[in-house]
């Protein structure tokens, strides 16, 4: 189990949810989750339209964990958060 | 335990007789009592009966007749389930299309079944493209008010011309007529068609209500989709109960802590699904934080549940009684094992025939013989809830289906599943594997030759086959092992998307491999058949180097 790096924010080499990660995260969706090639945005339901099944949620989670560094609770992985990747941006910025 | 019986001279002997009116005046059903919820459509009874008179008295007005084949392709909602009672109410054989799998897959069961009929949802993908492959004639669209134009000759049928045909009379279906065809993926990589009449399927909808006790109070929650069997314990168990039904959408189940979220809010009382997505729970699903007091029964199927698992979840879920439920989806449910508490030991047996099931245990090189108590053998079962025969697959219905005579001269239908069991001294059986090459993913009945077949037909493999990896720490995955036609192909990193990319238009995505492993070479029998147990052996010992 990792924990929640509460240092992160001295640690420049740890990335924030800004843009570029936003970006990099549209990549990674688009390239190695969607279960097939379609132009995805920011508002592009990923669930409704089947892009995204139960096992690409999950590496869409670990590979957030992994690239900040952190720790998200299974309490906050719920539909309201990760609808869109829109939604995804706006979670991991309030939390 | 009993079931709560409609008055005496009204018991429904076919689907359509289930969720009709006259069970609303018999008090089989509570007319102002929730039918059906999907959290955001509801429906009472008395909604859902009317509405499923609705969309058949539709399908009858536009000349669908007994024994015509219906599609349905909708995403799990209310819609789906009145889409599913209504093709039935009208006669017809319904026959449900995963509306995930790729076109492929769907045009292949529609030219199977026959099908001129399809009931979709107007927003799923790809459904222009299989109005043009198919020799679908009619588009119902139950829930579009705007449709969306379609090229080509299909006539749309939409919510408004839905709302306003003229009421019909009940068609009259005999029992042994068919009900449904489910479809898997036979071993060539054409679909094949599992036939339920009405008879077997209320077999087992009546037996199932009876075994865990369904009553009015209850509410199940429907997990499974349209075209996987075990739906029909939602679609048709609860209705026999009177029991109210949950459809749980497919977005909400890709994340646990929002399914446990609903279950608790719904107060479901009675769940069936494949282990995986209990798993999912127990793991995931935030189940400190919720309530789930009201579910009192968990049902599980598909494959086995790992019992250092299961044993975890049933201490998450003190209150429920859990069930190891087995049938492959040609006999529907045929044993159960029920647990009270936390398994111990390796592995939870599939259990004993419930009531009306016959089993046999046959010596796996000598049909003739049945085997010795506590001898594995392939498992035979005779029981109502049976399916009458493969659609138009002949010969594969002769090599599944053995006939006898009894000693007073009955015709006694044996199916032979293909499983190899073995009865314990208690008298519980464990599933110990396949005689095939069948496996079990995350709940889906997947053909090895299947995959291999389509993986051998793309024009940059060499050869190849699909193994199943099974880590003990991880999910069971399914692994194309390719030798590439090129052999600087392995440098190329699109080689992989390009497997992928072919293997998903062609396939339903469970039997899709997770990755693909370039080899040199694959292991060869002494026949000179691709040897597939050998390449499984040889991938785990690259996995164990490596």
């Amino acid at each position: 189990m990792r924990h929640e790096e509460t240092g992160a924010q001295g640690m420049s080499d740890v990335p924030s949810a800004d843009d570029g990660f936003i970006e990099a995260l549209t990549a990674f969706i688009a390239d190695d989750v969607a279960q097939e090639e379609a132009p995805i945005d920011g508002a592009t339901d990923l669930l409704l339209t089947g892009l995204v099944d139960s096992l690409g949620v999950v590496m869409i989670v670990i590979w957030i964990e992994a690239q900040l560094d952190i720790t998200i609770d299974p309490g906050d992985v719920v539909l309201e958060n990760f609808q869109t990747i829109d939604q995804m941006a706006s979670y991991l910025r309030s939390r | 335990m009993t079931i709560v019986a409609d008055s005496a001279t009204f018991l429904p002997v076919t689907l359509p007789e289930l969720v009709d009116p006259a069970r609303i005046v018999s008090g089989g059903l509570r007319g102002d009592r929730e039918a059906i919820t999907d959290g955001t459509t509801s429906l009472t009874w008395q909604q859902y009966v009317d509405q499923i008179a609705q969309l058949a008295a539709a399908l009858v007005n536009m000349g669908v007749c007994p024994g015509d084949r219906v599609a349905i392709r909708m995403p799990k909602s209310v819609a789906s389930f009145v889409a599913v009672h209504a093709v039935l109410r009208s006669g017809a054989v319904m026959v449900p299309i995963d509306p995930l799998a790729p076109m492929a897959h769907a045009v292949a069961v529609l030219d199977d079944s026959g099908a001129k009929v399809l009931v979709a949802h107007a927003r799923t993908r790809g459904l222009q493209n299989i109005v043009d492959s198919s020799s679908i004639a009619t588009l119902v669209l139950p829930t579009a008010s705007d449709p969306p134009t379609f090229e080509g000759s299909v006539r749309v049928v939409a919510q408004d011309e839905v709302a306003s045909a003229m009421p019909v009379d009940a068609v009259e279906v005999g029992a042994d007529e068919p009900a449904y065809v489910i479809y898997t993926s036979g071993s060539t990589g054409r679909p094949k068609g599992i036939v339920h009449t009405h008879a077997s399927a209320m077999a087992y909808a009546s037996t199932a209500a009876a075994e865990y006790g369904l009553t009015h109070d209850d509410r199940l929650a429907n997990i499974a989709p349209l075209h996987f069997d075990q739906s029909t314990f939602e679609l048709y168990a609860a209705a026999i109960a009177g029991a109210a039904v949950l459809v749980v959408p497919d977005p909400v189940m890709r994340f646990p802590a929002s399914l446990s979220e609903m279950i608790s809010e719904q107060r479901i009382s009675v769940w069936y699904s494949v282990p995986y997505l209990l798993e999912q729970l127990s793991t995931r699903g935030a189940l400190a934080d919720r309530n789930l007091t009201a579910l009192r029964w968990v049902l599980y199927g598909g494959e086995a549940f790992p019992p250092g698992q299961l044993a975890t979840l049933m201490r998450q879920l003190p209150g429920a009684t859990f069930s190891n439920v087995y049938g492959p989806a040609e006999v529907n449910q045929v044993t159960v094992h029920h647990l009270t508490e936390p398994p111990e030991g390796d592995s939870v047996p599939i259990g004993r025939p419930w009531t009306g099931a016959t089993l046999r245990i046959v010596d796996p090189d000598d049909p003739g013989v049945v085997v010795s108590a506590g001898e594995p053998g392939v498992l035979w079962v005779s029981s109502p809830t049976m399916m009458s025969h493969y659609w138009n697959l002949p010969d594969l219905t002769d090599r599944a289906i053995v006939f006898e005579r009894d000693t007073a001269g009955t015709e006694v239908r044996w199916y032979v599943t293909g499983d190899l069991v073995v009865e314990r001294a208690d008298g519980a059986l464990v599933f110990l594997g396949r005689v095939d090459n069948q496996v079990k993913l995350r709940g889906h009945r997947i053909e090895l030759e299947a995959v291999d077949v389509v993986l051998n037909d793309i024009a940059a493999v060499s050869e190849a086959t699909a193994v199943v990896h099974r880590p003990s720490d991880a999910d069971h995955e399914l692994v194309a092992l390719v030798v590439p036609a090129d052999a600087a192909s392995d440098t190329h990193a699109d080689f992989e998307k390009v497997i992928i990319g072919t293997l998903r238009d062609r396939l339903p995505r469970a039997a899709v491999p997770n990755s693909v492993v370039v080899v040199k070479s694959l292991p060869r029998t002494g026949t000179g058949k691709i040897d597939r147990g050998a390449s499984g052996r040889l991938f785990e010992a690259m996995e164990h180097e490596s």
